[in-house]
């Protein structure tokens, strides 16, 4: 049995008549990558909110490390929420100093995780010089100082250019190569699925699924054909090995197959049953269509 | 709790603007100490001029009525709101750059939070009256003998009387920055209470002439004012028999401190409540 970073049991929270967060109940062991899916305004920032103390729950709890939360459990956590929050006219070095100050930590890694943010040339300038992407890399450095036990990531990559997400994934790969726990919000299914091994999707504070990335984003492929003959094409394509469902739309047949298939074997197959293909077409749902459609599946 | 003022002074060392207001106060005050002798003296020139018994010149530097001069210039109204506005900018800054939320994600209470700021006053007012009464020292004692130690220390209780003004007077503005959370809205909202507001109540409710006026006990800003209210003007003494003030009163100490004492439980419970 993994050891547990966290426990979180019923957690609610609502603004007025809204239930942001609603009996929400996950558990994070030790060395998972975790990922919190779900659209803007689906309660993961509400959560992070709570599980940090800036928020009170209506109801529920949680707990860090076995331990109910409190100043002590934050200093083991680092933690990047919405936008980099530092003083502008202080420069980087210091901006960490205090940070490191708060956490009871040495000063001794301040340039290593300023070196693995890119900014150790610039740490002596003033935080409002920064870019952006930079801003959010001093961020992603001030949650590593002092080598934290679990990184919280909320929506890292939101509002960067490409450049910039790259950079923030690899320093989340590396963090988590080192086994550290890691917990990312993010509204971006491609994100939650290169990053996370495990995932909770929230819609509108609900949980829908939990389980392991591979089980629950699992993408199944299908193949698009058509044919004069349109019985004759179901009867046949039924036969093929791997077949697993069809669904017809507009004399379109899309199929789905439970093992990869290749279009080539596809086509020399249907011929050889006499079928003469209209149309044929390799359709990979795209990763954002699928979440879509997970969401859409519980209406 | 050394490792909070740590922190705050971090917060503080490289702050331009702190530190630029910080001079504007000392160069206010400063200024007027340094010219008013010699303002009030052209003056009595002027009157001299055109009267047949000469008035006496003034004398302001002298021991111990430097001690009360000092601290009546550097509380004056208009003075004394530059280490307001300081403070307010110092935590009205901290709901701004959402550095409070940061603090405490990183792992600081929301108490010890409240804490630090309050530490980072107290230090701010123990390090400007130890100023103040460093260069009223040396200001007497450029004007004044050795000789008379008891002479020396008789108006030291006026440091005291300033300090009290300005530790309350931050504690002030600190709650209201913290309530406001706007760095534009609670500076104008402050110095328009503080210079404007208070005044023209004062005005307004003033007792008729030769009675003790109250009023001066409930306001806020004027509580904090009335402990050095006036300067120490030895003509006035000889002249006329006048005698504006001679002591800070403790009673009156009191009031402003009640007044910081509930806004310091105030933001307290606010903090308790309300989410960040």
């Amino acid at each position: 049995m993994a050891e547990p970073i966290l426990n979180v049991e019923n957690l609610s929270k609502s603004f007025g008549k809204i239930k942001a967060v609603n009996q929400l109940s996950f558990e994070v062991t030790k060395g998972q990558v975790f990922g919190i899916l779900g659209p803007n305004g689906s309660g993961k920032s509400t959560t992070l909110s709570m599980l940090l103390d800036l928020i009170q729950p209506d109801s529920g709890s949680f707990m860090w490390f076995g331990h109910d939360p409190s100043k002590e459990t934050r200093k083991r956590i680092g933690s990047v929420i919405e936008s980099p929050n530092f003083f502008p006219y202080l420069d980087a070095v210091t901006n960490l100093q205090i940070v490191a100050d708060i956490k009871d930590k040495q000063y001794d890694d301040i340039p290593e995780v300023l070196q693995m943010a890119g900014l150790y040339e610039r740490r002596h300038s003033k935080f409002r010089t920064f870019s952006f992407g930079m801003r959010q890399r001093l961020a992603v450095a001030s949650a590593l100082i002092g080598s934290p036990e679990v990184l919280i990531l909320d929506e890292p990559t939101n509002g960067l250019d490409p450049q910039g997400i790259a950079q923030i994934r690899d320093i989340i790969s590396m963090v988590a190569s080192r086994g550290t726990t890691i917990l990312l919000a993010s509204h971006l299914l491609d994100e939650v699925q290169k990053i996370c091994n495990y995932v909770v999707v929230l819609r509108k504070g609900v949980m829908l699924f939990s389980g392991n990335v591979k089980e629950v984003l699992a993408v199944s492929d299908s193949i698009e054909l058509s044919a004069a003959d349109r019985q004759g094409l179901i009867a046949a394509i039924r036969e093929f090995p791997g077949f697993s469902s069809l669904t017809e739309n507009d004399g379109i047949i899309q199929v789905h197959f439970s093992i990869p298939a290749d279009t080539a074997v596809i086509n020399s197959f249907l011929a050889q049953k006499g079928i003469i293909l209209s149309h044929l077409a390799d359709k990979k749902r795209s990763l954002e269509q699928h979440f879509l459609e997970l969401l859409q599946d519980t209406k | 709790m050394i490792k909070l003022l740590q922190i705050e002074f971090k917060k503080i060392r490289t702050y331009k603007i702190f530190w630029i207001l910080t001079g504007l106060y000392f160069v206010f005050f400063s200024a007027g100490i340094l010219l008013a002798e010699f303002m009030i003296n052209h003056m009595v020139n002027n009157i001299n001029s055109r009267m047949p018994i000469p008035f006496p010149h003034v004398a302001i530097y002298y021991f111990p009525d430097v001690w009360q001069n000092v601290a009546f210039f550097a509380s004056i109204r208009y003075v004394l709101i530059f280490p307001a506005i300081i403070m307010i900018i110092l935590i009205t800054n901290e709901f701004t750059y959402k550095t409070i939320r940061q603090n405490v994600i990183n792992g600081m209470s929301k108490t010890e939070f409240l804490v630090s700021k309050l530490l980072i006053i107290l230090l701010i007012a123990v390090i400007m009256t130890l100023i103040l009464a460093a260069g009223a020292f040396f200001i007497g004692l450029s004007h004044s003998g050795f000789n008379e130690v008891d002479f020396f220390t008789k108006g030291l209780p006026f440091m005291g009387g300033f300090f009290i003004s300005l530790l309350c007077y931050m504690i002030y503005a600190f709650f209201c920055g913290f309530i406001l959370r706007n760095t534009g809205l609670a500076i104008a909202i402050f110095t328009l209470y503080s210079l404007i507001i208070e005044p023209v109540i004062y005005f307004l409710f003033r007792a008729p002439f030769m009675f003790k006026n109250t009023i001066y006990t409930y306001l806020p800003v004027n509580t904090v004012i009335r402990l050095n209210e006036y300067p120490a003007i030895p003509m006035l003494k000889k002249l006329m028999g006048l005698n504006l003030q001679d002591h800070v009163s403790l009673t009156a100490c009191l009031v402003p401190m009640a007044y910081s004492a509930i806004m310091i439980l105030l933001v307290f419970v606010i903090m308790k409540r309300k989410d960040l």
